[in-house]
């Protein structure tokens, strides 16, 4: 349910924005979510389009990009990528692992006119 | 015509969150955000708590609760501050609403506020609320796959407690497969295996929070 609050935010900055640029359409919303923060999209761009119906954002489409959760490994180095939930180094074993990608909530940009 | 925007979506919620982990740094106040599902054990755990170390600090707690007082009134007889704060539907508390209360406590007079956020495993881990750490609570009597099914939680979290081990007979929780999860998720996590209720295993947990609240002293 966390995607309703998620996507209120959202609505929030994407209304700021067109709203600054003067935009009277905004056509397509580009986002990423990293994998572990397991958001379902269905229910995102439903809650999404619910809040932003009779704006300038309600004909949008929405862009989810899933991104894949990366670690360093803090005894070797290495970056992996993480598979069936296994958070510990692919090359060491090690289990001193630090998340560099993977817990993202980002809006990259908005299209419009 | 394309417009970069390139922003953390919650950065409203991460701006109050760093607002209110300044302002209890400053007042060295340890907060520690205590996420789990209904039922877990949550509120039993802080009666324990607060009977062993009520007296050796000063203890405050904010109950997060979709609806009613009923927590906190669990609490009131160890006659510490406690706040509630009703989310009305919500399933998490953000730092908008923590920073709202706490003005509602003594910060001077405070060595650890404990949260009990709302019961529910994905949507709190996804919410800073300025908190020095999250703990995981998870109780056997849920199953032994939690942390596979909500690793972001034991990712994020600083020690796991695992309640109600004195029902396990009365369960098929197997240990070796929820350690196994847990280890492949976070090998370096420290786990307190407990019961609330019988006192199992509750001696660790006092020795670890005390040193984790003697730090911030």
């Amino acid at each position: 349910m966390h995607e309703i609050r998620i996507a209120e935010d959202l609505s929030l900055i994407v209304l700021d924005t067109a709203r600054k640029e003067n935009l009277s359409k905004v056509t397509k919303v580009n986002i990423s979510f990293g994998q572990l923060i397991q958001i379902v999209p269905d229910i995102f761009e439903f809650a999404f389009r619910e809040i932003v119906r009779n704006s300038v954002v309600q004909d949008a489409e929405i862009d989810i990009e899933i991104i894949p959760v990366k670690m360093k490994c803090k005894n070797c180095g290495s970056d992996f990528l993480v598979k069936d939930n296994l958070f510990a180094c692919n090359v060491c074993s090690s289990t001193d692992v630090a998340i560099i990608q993977g817990k993202e909530l980002f809006i990259k940009s908005i299209e419009g006119e | 015509m394309e417009i970069k925007i390139m922003k953390n979506i919650l950065d409203r919620n991460q701006n109050k969150a760093n607002e209110v982990r300044n302002l209890l740094a400053s007042k060295k106040v340890l907060m520690v955000n205590i996420i789990s599902s209904p039922g877990a054990g949550k509120t039993t755990l802080l009666e324990r708590t607060c009977e062993e170390l009520g007296t050796t600090f000063r203890i405050g707690v904010i109950e997060g609760d979709i609806t009613t007082d009923r927590d906190a009134q669990r609490l009131k007889k160890y006659n510490i501050p406690i706040v509630v704060i009703n989310t009305e539907g919500g399933c998490h508390l953000d730092s908008h609403s923590i920073s709202k209360v706490l003005s509602s406590f003594d910060l001077d007079n405070l060595d650890v506020l404990f949260v009990e956020n709302v019961g529910n495993l994905i949507c709190p881990s996804q919410f800073d609320l300025g908190e020095a750490f999250k703990l995981a609570l998870v109780s056997t009597t849920e199953g032994d796959d939690k942390p596979a099914k909500y690793p972001m939680l034991f990712r994020e979290a600083k020690a796991v407690l695992l309640n109600k081990i004195d029902l396990v007979p009365y369960t098929n929780f197997n240990y070796e497969c929820f350690r196994s999860d847990l280890k492949k998720i976070n090998g370096q996590i420290p786990v307190f295996e407990i019961s609330c209720t019988r006192g199992d295993g509750l001696e660790e947990w006092y020795k670890w929070i005390e040193g984790q609240i003697n730090i911030r002293r």
